[in-house]
């Protein structure tokens, strides 16, 4: 080691590059965490967004009673806090007997999981898109922007219930139905993105070193992208909430048993008027997830992207 | 020039319907199944020599392209295409159900707009004020908010507890009504029944709020936010230094020019209020096209649902159309290159 | 009115704007007369307050920053003491103002023509029948008959066709024509010229002052022109008031202060200025910065940049003196100013009110 001080192996480059970059990233979430915490509405929604994670994940630990199966003698049992309520059941018990709390607990599962799919898969095929389409051009980018601007004619609800309708009810369905036009708008973000990104001197520079396409558009273009990619998760991922529940509420969705927060919505309208707690408590539960989600959001578009400007 | 601009937006809408068409004719295909007992739905059973029929009649023994070709030569006629479930052609189904659908978008889009342009006016004007506060947290509300829970909240409110607003229907049972055009509130006036247009009217209100909040938090967002640039932009200033009083600045130099960013806005919305059709119309039973569809889904009446797609999606994208033809002509940088 | 009475008499105004916990004091007790028909430079850094002091002079800082105190008289009567509705008949009847940028400063959604219309209609110039809008056509018309002339005044060739115009389509001097337009619309007695060709080429830079200078002569308006480029100062005013932080520093004649500049801060703009022909000339740029208006030294702001800098430079408020007759300073070492042996802040106050 001592004899050749100035000759590093490839191996000791990579781990300097890596270093280097660990240190980069370390520094830019330190940096966000700060910018975070001088938004406090922001810091707010993510707090209760990372509740709601926990909740769906400890699911089974939180609740003691069946989300599935009730007990029909103890049905329409209002909230702890009105008469003739219990602390067994905290925000009483739906028409068929089960506690709500549990269920509304477990409902959090499905439109988590619901809405991180969908955004997450639309982002992924958003991005192999617009990546190469933005920065290719010719025939397919012209076929895909086509395709996009088709997906575009349809209203985004219309669009999924319409898919939903032939497709039939089901979990794998519904990440399908919101996907099929979800991925249109990462596509359109990156690939405009790409396109003013690609005249760039530091682009060009890269090229004259001779690196590949692909390097290229990984390593030095992607990353400048991201952020804004990231801002435009969180903000529609409430929004495909919101659909999902407005699915299961019309009961296209999933399976009627499966406690999802639209189809308990819908189940209470029946009794909206000896029990209104089954029909708007799920409800209150979406309108927090989504609000937390969208706070946390425009707190993040603030911090990262000021420039973004989305709405719809 | 404007009327150039104006005349390729129309034609440039033509392709866009066309594709349109072919995206709802691949809907069956997500179907698994044989096409004839897809698009039978429920219809009933028939013996295998009516279904052969049947093959020749959609062509379903040609090849795809040729099926596609008849799909949208039928669509171009305004054939959509049979209800078997319903015994009806698919167009006079959605022609029937259509007027309520539009008197209830209509209705959403007036409250929509009616609400949305004061406050985000106002709130820009007095941006900080606990008016803007208050609106601005409304609003964020109101984008976080779905639909049908607002109109379980509101008939709960006003319905179950005031008995200020009906719950469902379009209409009080015994008013007499005829029917011309099928929009209510026009007809009553037509026929000069009171009782019927105040009914009617009643009806709307709790429908077109739930329909129209979501779009009217929206709009108002982006109605402040351009009005806050336009009343920090040098134009306003000049304006002011002509000695043009402050209401008149706000509303002629600087709303103008915020309404070329909400326009587009306001496009968009068209979709939300058409996708949240199908919800509301469910909640409120109302009896338009998206219970219909709604219903539909249900009976698996497929081709139905295909042909109301199609009309949503034609009428966003004519919604589209007008919002583009106002933007030209509102933004004369566009109109005149 | 007394025909002594100056057109414009502005007496100590202060203009702040609350940021934060803080106050920036971008106009500092800045007081100048202005007679009829004359010209005044106001010139000075970019940042120095020189613009919010123009617009104070309307009445127009964006809220909230407001004129704490002062007196503006426009021919005797104070601006700051007028009701809304009567500064804005000043508005434009009186006094105009011509703007810096002139394509944001224009509407992008009216015609040029109509803007200019617009001024008009305000102030009811051109017939006054009062008529609401669709009823007003004979009105409308000979307004915009009106507005063809001063369109052609102001060197907008072939008005006809570009009455209809939108300001986008404009070059950048025919958008500050029409600003000018605009400002000439009512006759005012005082234009504001704030920067009017720093965004344009040289060559219709020197067009546009023509223009100016012409509008001068000919209807004898009264012009305050604020720039930051003394040498376009020295060759169009009549008077010329250096601004710095918030502060006048030095005023006079245009001979007194590009001649015999007192103010080092005067003369480090002088020397900062190329001039065309001498070929050995030193450029010396003023060190520094020109200090944050959120807080400012009671004393001598230029101090921290001045080259002759004394430790009592920093000791307390600079009076402005008066070195000439009319040739104002705000300098202690530069002033013919008498020191006192045991100097002391309270007996140049004195000092000052004797004199």
């Amino acid at each position: 080691m001592e004899a050749n001080q100035n000759v590093r192996s490839p191996l000791e480059d990579q781990l300097y590059i890596w270093r280097i970059r660990l240190e980069i990233w370390w520094q830019n979430f330190r940096n966000f965490v700060k910018a975070l915490s001088v938004h406090p509405l922001a810091l707010a929604g993510g707090i209760l967004v990372i509740l709601y994670l926990l909740s769906a994940v400890f699911a089974d630990q939180i609740t003691v009673h069946n989300p599935i199966q009730g007990n029909l003698r103890i049905r329409h049992m209002p909230p702890a806090w009105e008469d003739g309520g219990s602390w067994e059941y905290p925000l009483g018990t739906d028409s068929q007997g089960r506690d709500l709390f549990t269920r509304i607990v477990y409902g959090s599962r499905i439109s988590l999981s619901v809405g991180i799919l969908s955004v997450g898969i639309s982002v992924i095929v958003g991005i192999l898109l617009g990546t190469l389409a933005g920065y290719f051009g010719g025939r397919f980018d012209s076929f895909v922007s086509r395709l996009a601007d088709l997906l575009l004619a349809f209203p985004f609800l219309i669009f999924a219930i319409g898919v939903m309708a032939f497709l039939g009810p089901g979990f794998t369905n519904l990440i399908l139905a919101l996907t099929f036009k979800g991925w249109v708008e990462f596509f359109r973000l990156v690939r405009g993105e790409m396109l003013a990104e690609k005249t760039k001197e530091y682009v060009e520079a890269a090229r004259v070193t001779g690196q590949g396409h692909v390097a290229i558009m990984l390593k030095e273009i992607l990353p400048n992208i991201i952020q804004s990619v990231f801002v435009l998760g969180t903000l529609r991922m409430g929004y495909m909430i919101i659909t999902e529940a407005s699915l299961s509420f019309l009961g296209l969705g999933l399976p009627p048993n499966i406690p999802a927060w639209g189809s308990m919505v819908a189940a209470g309208r029946d009794s909206l008027l000896v029990a209104w707690w089954v029909s708007t408590l799920p409800g209150l539960a979406i309108l927090f997830l989504v609000m937390a989600i969208n706070l946390f959001g425009e707190g993040l578009r603030d911090i990262l992207d000021p420039r973004l400007k989305l709405e719809g | 020039m404007r009327g150039i601009k104006i005349l390729e937006r129309v034609l440039g809408t033509i392709p866009i319907m066309f594709g349109v068409a072919i995206i709802v004719f691949f809907f069956i295909r997500l179907t698994p199944g044989d096409p004839v007992d897809i698009m039978m739905g429920q219809g009933g059973s028939i013996s295998a020599g009516e279904l052969e029929n049947l093959r020749e009649e959609f062509h379903l023994n040609e090849p795809l392209h040729i099926q596609l070709w008849y799909f949208l030569r039928d669509a171009a006629q305004g054939d959509l295409g049979y209800s078997y479930v319903l015994k009806q052609p698919v167009t006079a189904l959605i022609g029937e159900r259509l007027p309520a659908t539009i008197e209830l978008a209509l209705g959403a889009l007036i409250f929509s707009l009616l609400v949305a342009f004061p406050i985000g006016v106002i709130s820009a004007v007095r941006q900080n004020s606990w008016l803007d506060r208050l609106s601005m947290s409304t609003a964020f509300l109101g984008i976080s908010m779905p639909g049908f829970w607002l109109g379980i909240i509101l008939i709960l409110l006003f319905s179950v507890q005031l008995h200020w607003l009906p719950v469902q229907g379009r209409i009080k049972l015994g008013t007499g009504l005829e029917q011309h055009t099928g929009y209510f509130v026009l007809d009553s006036i037509l026929t000069g029944n009171m009782e019927a247009l105040k009914s009617s009217l009643l009806h709307l209100v709790l429908p077109s709020v739930t329909l129209g909040a979501p779009v009217a938090a929206v709009i108002a967002r982006v109605l402040r936010s351009s009005m806050l640039e336009t009343l920090r932009s040098d134009y306003v200033t000049l304006a002011r230094s002509k000695g043009v009083a402050e209401w008149w600045v706000v509303i002629k130099h600087a709303l103008r020019n915020a309404m070329i960013p909400t326009v587009t806005v306001v496009g968009l919305q068209v979709g939300i209020l058409l996708g949240g059709n199908m919800v509301i119309e469910t909640v409120f039973g109302w009896p338009g096209l998206g219970r219909m569809v709604v219903k539909a889904i249900f009976d698996r009446d497929f081709p139905l649902i295909q042909g109301a797609v199609m009309i949503y999606a034609f009428t966003f994208v004519m919604a589209n159309l007008i919002v583009d033809v106002m933007y030209t002509y509102l933004n004369p940088r566009i109109r005149l290159g | 009115m007394n025909s002594n009475t100056p057109l414009l008499e502005v007496n100590k105004i202060n203009s702040v704007f609350p940021s934060g916990d803080k106050i920036v004091r971008a106009v500092n007790d800045v007081s100048f007369t202005l007679n009829e028909g004359e010209i005044l430079g106001i010139v000075g850094e970019s940042g120095c307050g020189k613009s919010t002091m123009l617009l104070s002079l309307l009445r127009l800082i964006r809220y909230p920053g407001k004129v704490e105190s002062g007196e503006i008289r426009f021919r005797g009567d104070d601006l700051l003491q007028m009701s809304n509705s009567q500064m804005r008949a000043m508005r434009g009847k009186e006094i105009a103002m011509i703007f810096q940028d002139p394509l944001s400063t224009l509407n992008p959604a009216f015609t040029v023509g109509e803007q200019i219309r617009e001024s008009l209609r305000l102030h009811n110039i051109v017939g006054n029948s009062n008529a609401p809008w669709p009823f007003d056509r004979v009105q409308r018309e000979q307004e915009k008959q009106r507005v063809l002339q001063i369109m052609e005044e102001v060197g907008i060739p072939s008005p006809m066709d570009r009455y209809a115009s939108y300001p986008h389509q404009f070059s950048g001097g025919m958008q500050q024509r029409t600003l000018i337009a605009i400002a000439l619309a009512c006759n005012p007695k005082l234009l504001l010229a704030d920067e009017p060709t720093t965004a344009l080429d040289v060559t219709i830079q020197a067009q546009i002052m023509n223009l100016m200078k012409q509008i001068n002569q000919e209807r004898g308006t009264a012009i305050i022109l604020v720039t930051h480029d003394l040498g376009l100062a020295a060759e169009f005013c009549d008077r010329i008031a250096v601004m710095y932080a918030g502060r006048i520093v030095e005023q006079g004649t245009v001979d007194e202060i590009v001649e015999t500049p007192r103010h080092p801060y005067t003369q480090g703009l002088l020397n900062c200025r190329p001039r065309i022909g001498e070929r050995q000339q030193t450029i010396r740029p003023i060190d520094g910065n020109v200090p944050s208006l959120a807080n400012l030294p009671n004393s001598c702001a230029f101090a921290s940049r001045c080259s002759f800098v004394k430790d009592v430079c920093n000791e307390g408020p600079i009076p402005l003196f008066e070195t000439e007759h009319g040739h104002l300073n705000r300098c202690l070492l530069t002033s013919d100013y008498k020191r006192l042996p045991e100097w002391d802040w309270d007996s140049i106050v004195e000092q000052e009110r004797a004199q």
